[in-house]
C-alpha cells in the first residue's frame, strides 16, 4: 500500500494537480477492498466526477467492462500513458475489476460544452464513414467494452483519437487502423461535437 | 437485475424446501388469473407440431418459418387481391429503443418477441397486450459485434429459449416468463456473444456463437431442453484447418493468395484453429428425413489479416452438415478459402427440393451469400450444383486489402447480410434482399490484442458513392434472376412469403412493403416509423390472418431505430 501511495504521489507532483489530493475524499462509499484508491483516482478524476482539467478523462458513470479493460491494458503496457501506468502497477484483477464497478456506478457528470459551427456536419459524415454507430450505438452512449464517448472531455477525446491514429494508444489497433483515415482537423471536429453530446 | 437473482435463488430454495411439484402449483396457480382473461391456453408446443410446422397455418413456430427455414407461409386470406386493404391491427411498444431483428414466434394466439439488450415479452397476439416482460440480467462483459441485437426465441413443450449478449442460454417458463434455467455457453470476455434465434429438435435446443470478430473458436452446440446439459459440441474450426490450398473461389475466380508465404507461415507459427473465428449467427436447417442439420459458419479472424491465419480455414465461410444426434461431422462446403474480405456465409440455409445439372430433382440446400450470389447445393454431399446470376454489382474481385485501402465490390456487408431469404418452391423462386455499398478493405496486421475486436484492418464505406439495395426472385434450378426491383437504401433484415402470393419485406427508410411474388409489382406499402429491418412473420386467430413485423432499425447499417412491434391484417 505504502509504495503504491508514494509512486501515486509522484505522479501527482509530476502532473501539477497535487494540490487537492491529500484531502480528497471520495463521495460515496467505496468498497473495503478498493477505498484507498478512490480516493486517489479522485485527485485526478474528479471527487465530483468532474476531472481537474480536460487532459483527464470522465470516469464516473462510463462503462464497467470498459474501465476494467483500460486498467489491464494499460497495466499490460498496451496503453501507453506515464500517469495512469504508476497507478495501476500494483493493482490486482479483483481490484481493477472493483474499480470498474464502483466507477461505472456513480453519475455522469454533464460538463457544458459547446461545439463549434460545422462541427456536426463533419461529425456526421465521419460517422457514416467510419460506421461509428454500428459500436457505440446512436448517440455514442457505449456499452460493456464501447465507451461512453458522448459528453466526455474534449481535449481527451482529442487527444486520444490521434493517439489511436498516430499509435501511441495501441490496444484496440482497428481503431488505428480506422481513424488513420481521417484528417486531423475532422478528428478535432468529431471531438468537440462529441463532447458537446450529452448522453442519454 | 437484483429481483431476478433472487428469483433463481427462490427457485431453488423453494424447490429444496418444499419440493419441485408444489413449487411448480405455487407459479401455476398465480398465473392463473391472467391465464383466464388470454386467448387460448398456451399449451404445449409439441415436436409433431414443430415438425408441422410449414403446413400450419395458424401459428408461426420457427424463426423461419419451418425446420427447412423456407419461410414460406400456407395461409392465403391475404392475399394479392386484397393486400391493399391490409391495416395495422395492432402496435406495441417494447421499453427498447435500439436495433431490431427479432423474429415473432405464435402459438395458439400468444406471441413472443425480443428486443435488443435481451427483452422478451409475450403478447397477446390478437390484441397486442402484454402477459409478460422478461429482462435479461446482463452481466458487465459483453463482446458483442453489429449491435446489441437478438433475433428471437424458440419455442417447444412449455418453454421459450433465448441466447443473450453475454452468451447464456436462458429457457424461460412459456406461460409465466419465469427462468427455469440459464447456463453459460462460453465465456464472453474471450469474445463470445449470442444474437442468434436457438432451434430445438427433439428435445435439443441448437445454438451457434457470434464471435468472428474477435479470435474465438466457432461452434454449435447443442443442450438438454429439459436441463440444459450441454449433449454435444461441433467446432466449426476443426483442428487442422489446412485444407486444400484452393487459388479459387466457389465461383472459379482466383482469389491471389500467396500459398508458398502461407506455407512458411504454418510451418513456423502451427495451426491457427484456436482463434480463427468461423462464428455461426443464424440458425441451422434441420432435415427431418436424415436426421442432420445444416448451417452457415462465417469469416475466419481476423478478417482482413490472411498472414497470421495461414491455410484454408476450414470450415469458415462454408456451408456445413453434422448429425443432430452426435454432432458429427458430415459434409462441407466452402466458398471462399482464406478469405480477407469478410464476404463471409451468413444467411441461414433452406432445403428445397432443386434440379441437379442433369435436371433430375434432387433434395437441395440454397445459401445466398454475402458475394451476392444465392449458391444451389446437392444436400448429399454438400457439393455445388450451381450459382446464381450476381444480384448486385461486383467490381475488383478478388483485390488484396492493402495499408491504404483497395475499392472493391459489394462491400463487406454484402451482397445478402444476415438476412434470411424465403423460398416458394411452387414458383421454383427464392427471395434475397441486398446490399449495394460501395466500400474500401485495409489491411494492419496486429497479434490478437486479449479479447478484443479483432477486424486486422478496417472497413471503410466510401462516403461518396451511392448506395442502395434489391428485393431478387432468383430461380433456383436456373441460377438466372426471375425479377429485381431497387430500394433507396441497401438491405437488410428478411424475407416472408405466403400461399397468396405475396412476399413482404421492410426497409431501413421505414417502408413496409408487399411485392407480387410472380412479378415483384409493389402491391402494398406501410410507412413504419422507424427501420424495418427485422424478418416478418404470419399467424391466425380467430379466423384471422396476421402479418407482423417489428420496426426498430438497425445499428449496423444505422437506420432510424424504434421499438415497434406491428401487426397487420385485412380492413373489415
Ligand atoms: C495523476 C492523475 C491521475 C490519477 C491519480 C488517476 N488517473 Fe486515471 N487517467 C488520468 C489521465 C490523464 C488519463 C488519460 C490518459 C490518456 O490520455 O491516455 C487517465 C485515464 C484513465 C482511464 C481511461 C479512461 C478512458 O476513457 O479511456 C481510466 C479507466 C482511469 N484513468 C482510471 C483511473 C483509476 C481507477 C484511478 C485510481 C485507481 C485513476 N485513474 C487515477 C489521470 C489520473
Ligand atoms: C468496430 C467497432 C467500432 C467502431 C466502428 C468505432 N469504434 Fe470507437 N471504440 C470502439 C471500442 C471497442 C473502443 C474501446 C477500445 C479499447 O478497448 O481501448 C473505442 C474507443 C473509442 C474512443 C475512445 C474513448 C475513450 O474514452 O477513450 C473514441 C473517442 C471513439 N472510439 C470514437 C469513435 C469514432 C468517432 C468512430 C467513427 C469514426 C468510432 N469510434 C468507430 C469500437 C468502435
Amino acid at each position: 500500500m505504502s509504495r503504491r501511495v508514494v509512486s501515486l504521489f509522484a505522479a501527482l507532483v509530476f502532473t501539477g494537480v497535487v494540490q487537492g489530493a491529500a484531502v480528497a475524499r471520495a463521495q460515496s462509499a467505496a468498497p473495503a477492498g478498493i477505498a484507498d484508491q478512490v480516493e486517489l483516482c479522485s485527485a485526478c478524476h474528479g471527487e465530483d466526477g468532474r476531472p481537474v482539467n480536460a487532459e483527464t478523462p470522465i470516469i464516473w458513470g462510463q462503462e464497467e467492462y470498459y474501465i476494467y479493460v483500460q486498467m489491464k491494458d494499460i497495466k499490460a503496457g498496451r496503453r501507453a500513458s506515464e500517469i495512469m501506468s504508476g497507478v495501476v502497477a500494483d493493482l490486482s484483477r479483483d481490484q481493477m475489476r472493483a474499480l470498474g464497478k464502483y466507477f461505472s456506478q456513480q453519475p455522469w457528470p454533464r460538463l457544458a460544452f459547446k461545439a463549434q459551427e460545422g462541427d456536426e456536419a463533419v461529425a456526421n459524415t465521419m460517422a457514416s464513414a467510419g460506421q461509428c454507430a454500428q459500436c457505440h450505438l446512436s448517440g455514442f452512449d457505449g456499452d460493456s467494452r464501447i465507451p461512453r464517448a458522448a459528453g466526455q472531455t474534449d481535449t481527451y477525446l482529442e487527444k486520444t483519437m490521434l493517439d489511436f491514429k498516430y499509435r501511441r494508444r495501441l490496444n484496440a489497433p482497428d481503431k488505428a487502423s480506422l481513424l488513420e483515415t481521417f484528417s486531423d482537423n475532422d478528428i478535432a471536429a468529431m471531438a468537440r461535437y462529441l463532447a458537446a453530446l450529452q448522453p442519454h | 437485475m437484483n429481483a431476478m437473482r433472487k428469483g433463481i435463488y427462490g427457485f431453488f430454495g423453494t424447490a429444496l424446501g418444499a419440493g419441485l411439484s408444489l413449487m411448480l402449483a405455487i407459479s401455476a396457480n398465480a398465473q392463473e388469473v391472467m391465464n383466464a382473461t388470454l386467448y387460448g391456453d398456451m399449451g404445449v408446443v409439441s415436436q409433431d407440431m414443430l415438425n408441422r410446422a410449414g403446413s400450419d397455418g395458424n401459428n408461426f413456430l420457427h424463426t423461419n418459418g419451418n425446420y427447412e427455414q423456407t419461410r414460406y407461409y400456407p395461409a392465403r386470406q391475404i392475399n394479392a387481391s386484397n393486400v391493399s386493404k391490409l391495416r395495422p391491427a395492432w402496435i406495441f411498444q417494447t421499453e427498447i429503443v435500439e436495433t431490431m431483428e427479432t423474429t415473432p414466434i405464435v402459438v395458439n394466439g400468444v406471441m413472443y418477441v425480443t428486443t435488443a439488450f435481451n427483452h422478451v415479452y409475450a403478447l397477446n397476439a390478437a390484441t397486442g397486450e402484454q402477459i409478460w416482460h422478461y429482462k435479461h440480467n446482463m452481466g458487465p462483459v459483453t463482446t458483442y459485434c453489429c449491435g446489441p441485437n437478438n433475433r428471437g426465441v424458440a419455442i417447444y413443450n412449455d418453454r421459450v429459449f433465448m441466447g443473450t449478449l453475454d452468451a447464456r442460454l436462458v429457457a424461460l417458463d412459456a406461460k409465466t416468463g419465469k427462468v427455469l434455467w440459464n447456463k453459460e455457453i462460453a465465456d464472453p470476455e474471450l469474445g463470445y456473444s449470442e444474437t442468434m434465434a436457438p432451434t430445438v429438435a427433439n428435445g435439443k435446443v441448437l445454438i451457434g456463437t457470434n464471435g468472428g470478430e474477435y479470435g474465438i473458436r466457432g461452434f454449435v452446440k447443442a443442450y438438454d431442453a429439459a436441463n440444459g446439459d450441454l449433449l454435444w459440441t461441433f467446432y466449426t474450426t476443426p483442428e487442422n484447418s489446412v485444407g486444400v490450398w484452393a487459388t479459387r473461389d466457389a465461383t472459379g475466380r482466383d482469389m491471389l493468395r500467396d500459398i508458398a508465404a502461407e506455407k512458411a507461415a504454418l510451418a513456423k507459427m502451427g495451426d491457427p484453429y484456436k482463434t480463427l473465428g468461423g462464428g455461426v449467427w443464424q440458425n441451422p436447417a434441420v432435415d427431418l428425413a436424415t436426421n442432420r442439420i445444416f448451417f452457415m459458419a462465417g469469416n475466419p479472424s481476423p478478417d482482413l489479416d490472411g498472414s497470421l491465419r495461414p491455410g484454408d480455414n476450414l470450415y469458415t465461410n462454408s456451408l456445413i452438415s453434422v448429425d443432430l444426434d452426435t454432432g458429427k461431422y458430415v459434409c462441407h462446403f466452402q466458398y471462399i478459402a482464406h478469405d480477407v474480405w469478410d464476404l463471409d456465409a451468413v444467411s441461414p440455409p433452406v432445403l428445397v427440393d432443386v434440379k441437379d445439372a442433369a435436371g433430375k430433382t434432387v433434395p437441395g440446400v440454397l445459401h445466398a451469400g454475402k458475394t451476392g450470389h444465392v449458391y444451389v447445393h446437392n444436400r448429399d454431399d454438400c457439393s455445388l450444383i450451381r450459382f446464381s446470376e450476381a444480384m448486385v454489382p461486383q467490381e475488383n474481385m478478388w483485390v488484396l486489402p492493402t495499408k491504404d485501402g483497395e475499392r472493391m465490390l459489394p462491400g463487406a456487408n454484402g451482397g445478402v447480410e444476415w438476412s434470411p431469404m424465403a423460398v416458394d418452391a411452387n414458383l421454383g423462386l427464392t427471395y434475397a434482399i441486398n446490399l449495394h455499398q460501395p466500400m474500401t478493405y485495409h489491411v494492419e496486421s496486429t497479434p490478437y490484442p486479449e479479447g478484443k475486436l479483432w477486424l486486422g484492418g478496417a472497413f471503410k464505406v466510401i462516403a461518396t458513392e451511392e448506395q442502395w439495395g434489391n428485393v431478387t426472385a432468383v430461380d433456383y434450378n436456373t441460377g438466372k434472376i426471375r425479377w429485381q426491383v431497387k430500394t433507396q437504401q441497401p438491405m437488410i433484415g428478411g424475407v416472408l412469403v405466403t400461399a397468396g402470393g405475396l412476399v413482404f419485406t421492410g426497409e431501413g427508410n421505414g417502408q413496409f412493403k408487399a411485392y407480387d411474388s410472380e412479378t415483384g409489382s409493389v402491391l402494398w406499402k406501410f410507412q413504419a416509423g422507424a427501420g424495418v429491418n427485422a424478418p416478418p412473420a404470419s399467424y391466425t386467430v380467430d379466423g384471422k390472418q396476421y402479418i407482423v413485423v417489428a420496426a426498430g432499425g438497425n445499428t449496423q447499417l444505422n437506420y432510424k431505430r424504434g421499438n415497434n412491434i406491428m401487426a397487420f391484417t385485412l380492413a373489415e
